[in-house]
């Protein structure tokens, strides 16, 4: 008697997922046509995206409205109390800053490395960038108090001949973080032109059909105009590469600079950018992980590209995991007493469950990606950037804090405690970050149209036999499909 | 004046960029919805004097990031007992800062240069449907020759011919 084969399971046709090479290719989508409609096709606002512009908005409000208070009442009401004068507002700088970082490493840095991954992902990565800065920009001159004396820190002739100190850190500051956020908004700008050009010649509303005209700046796709981009963009990410390690080592100098204990450590600079790349890519999961579900693009930010942000993302918490322990060891081969007992301090003193749930949402959390199953899995994913984005916060509270609080005499030291007042701005800057991002997403392209469109095969009249194998790099793979089911 | 096509396919683009090439006719500009080597590699272009823009604009930044540090401390000494007045180290970080931020800021200017934007005009020679997925050749030509390119640029399966003024 004849018997009828059983079915193969899906685990059974494809038995590992595809991982080497898919992450090249986009096999769910099949031409320029497909990209333009999909990824203009996002563009169209939802009430879901109207109530998160809302409750952006709302917060940013009650953040501005509490500063409004601030600069009323003055900076007594900001929790500090002596001998701690940093609080809340360097943390949340130190914190902001970072995560502009991982777009940067993303756009520039994995660019010139011609990591096939980042592709989708970029541009997203990017805009956070340029918002996150524009963030932690924000929180210098809420601390300073006297918010409109800001520009004493601007070097500019004027008639009593001052000129600021380049020798403070704090002016180092000023330079690096505007260099950044100027630099890191061309590259933005400048790379969405070409799309910016695909928005313009299918905008059917002519006053939106005008504005994108201007901003596109009559970009027409010449061959000579993609020659000379090509160029730029490439110079753009070389020099963006060093300055995203210069910004986040001169963040460090403010703390490295001086003598306390706890601060005063050369690891400081490599630990800070290893610490904001991986925060930063915390937040680009918090972000491309809800975008690519509600905007319905998982075949273009796919499964295969999760899985080797994830793996990015475990060796960079392994780095700051490292840097860590490198500090504790420092500390007792030191033969420093006050570097000792700070260390101590750290970990079973008055702050130790800030230091153990840094520990443990920067150290202990992302080791779970050593496993395929979890990497392979948004949802997970997603949580577990949560965690990262709560631990690298208390990171910088567990630097700062514990060392200003406890340093070398005794009668210096005191307690902290964030107020309303510095808790309502924190959150307002999550407002209003979320609200330029939010803004930003349904009025340009989430995901580079030209660039996808380079890793999608392009029409030929008498194709390849192996076109679809062939990768960006122009090497012939053999063609694998991606996870099967992915897209249903 | 001259004659602007549309393709669909980018192995008849390249072809018929050849075919004009044969013909002596090299005056053309091509148009692409994503940078492809294909293209590049038939239209032969001269190398991108961009690099330059980012050489000078590099070189100025720090130059004036070291000036304005050196100058402005022995212009207002802030004098610490053993210390110099103008620090090298410290004064780095503004150099390279300046350096970046001018160095970046040139490359752009370069690009828009070269690439002769932003353009006012976009309507000669060019089709809206170049920013999505077609392929564009525009041979600006006199009458005597128009015939000879729109019969080239047919042969090699455009989509659509058309001539403009």
């Amino acid at each position: 008697m004849a018997t009828a084969a059983r079915p193969k399971t899906v685990a059974e046709l494809s038995p590992r997922p595809n991982v080497a090479s898919a992450n090249q290719q986009l096999p769910g989508v099949a031409d320029y046509e497909q990209v333009d409609r999909d990824i203009g096709g996002s563009l169209t606002p939802t009430a879901g995206w109207f109530g998160a512009l809302a409750i952006a908005i709302a917060l940013f409000l009650w953040g501005a409205g509490t500063w409004t208070y601030q600069i009323y009442w003055g900076l007594g009401n900001a929790g500090y109390n002596p001998p701690v004068m940093w609080g809340v507002y360097i943390i949340s700088f130190v914190f902001w800053v970072g995560i502009g970082h991982a777009g940067t490493l993303i756009s520039a840095i994995l660019y010139l490395f011609r990591a096939g991954f980042r592709t989708t992902i970029y541009r997203c990565a990017e805009a956070m960038t340029v918002f996150a800065v524009m963030t932690a920009g924000l929180f210098p001159i809420i601390h300073i108090g006297r918010p409109w004396k800001f520009f004493w820190l601007i070097p500019y002739p004027n008639w009593r001949l001052i000129w600021p100190n380049f020798k403070s850190p704090l002016v180092w500051d000023v330079f690096a973080i505007s260099t950044y956020l100027t630099v890191s908004a061309t590259f933005l700008y400048v790379g969405l032109v070409p799309d910016i050009a695909v928005l313009r010649d299918r905008a059917t509303n002519p006053v939106r059909k005008r504005i994108l005209a201007v901003m596109s700046l009559g970009w027409r796709n010449s061959e000579k105009e993609w020659r000379h981009f090509a160029r730029m963009y490439l110079f753009l990410a070389a020099f963006s590469t060093p300055l995203v390690l210069s910004v986040h080592s001169v963040v460090s100098f403010d703390f490295a600079m001086a003598i306390n204990p706890g601060w005063h450590t050369t690891i400081f600079p490599p630990y800070f950018v290893a610490g904001a790349i991986f925060s930063g890519i915390g937040m680009v999961f918090t972000i491309i992980i809800p975008i690519r579900k509600f905007f319905r693009l998982q075949h273009y930010v796919t499964i295969n590209h999760l899985d080797a942000a994830a793996k990015l993302c475990l060796f960079t918490s392994m780095v700051v995991g490292c840097a860590y322990l490198v500090e504790f060891w420092v500390a007792w081969y030191s033969a420093n007493q006050y570097e000792q007992k700070y260390f101590w301090n750290r970990v079973f003193g008055e702050w130790w469950w800030a230091a153990w749930i840094m520990l443990t949402c920067n150290m202990v959390f992302p080791l779970s990606l050593f496993s395929q199953r979890l990497r392979r899995n948004p949802t997970w994913l997603f949580i577990l950037s949560i965690f990262i984005n709560l631990g690298m916060w208390f990171e910088r509270f567990v630097i700062i804090v514990p060392t200003l609080s406890h340093e070398f005499e005794p009668w210096q030291w005191n307690h902290y405690a964030p107020s309303w007042v510095d808790i309502s701005i924190l959150v307002g800057s999550f407002g209003w970050f979320f609200m330029w991002f939010l803004l930003f997403i349904k009025q340009l392209p989430v995901i580079a149209i030209a660039e996808v469109k380079e890793i999608v095969p392009p029409k030929l009249r008498s194709p390849h036999p192996h076109e679809d194998a062939i990768d960006v790099t122009g090497r012939h793979q053999a063609y694998e499909p991606d996870t099967p089911g992915e897209f249903d | 004046m001259g004659i602007v096509a549309a393709f669909r396919e980018l192995d008849a683009t390249v072809d018929a960029i050849e075919d004009l090439k044969r013909q002596k006719i090299t005056d053309m500009t091509v148009y692409t919805p994503t940078p492809r080597h294909e293209i590049e590699q038939v239209v032969e272009p001269p190398t991108s004097p961009v690099r330059r823009f980012t050489l000078i604009g590099g070189f100025c930044g720090a130059c004036f990031g070291y000036w304005i540090a050196v100058w402005t401390s022995d212009y207002w000494p802030l004098v610490v007992g053993g210390k110099a007045i103008a620090t090298w180290i410290p004064f780095t970080i503004i150099g390279f800062e300046l350096m970046v931020l001018i160095g970046a800021l040139s490359t752009v200017a370069g690009m828009f240069i070269n690439s002769r934007v932003p353009k006012i005009t976009m309507t000669v020679g060019w089709d809206p449907r170049f920013t999505h997925g077609h392929y564009g050749i525009w041979v600006p030509s006199t009458p005597d020759r128009a015939r000879v390119v729109e019969e080239t640029l047919r042969r090699h399966g455009a989509e659509d011919v058309r001539h403009e003024n």
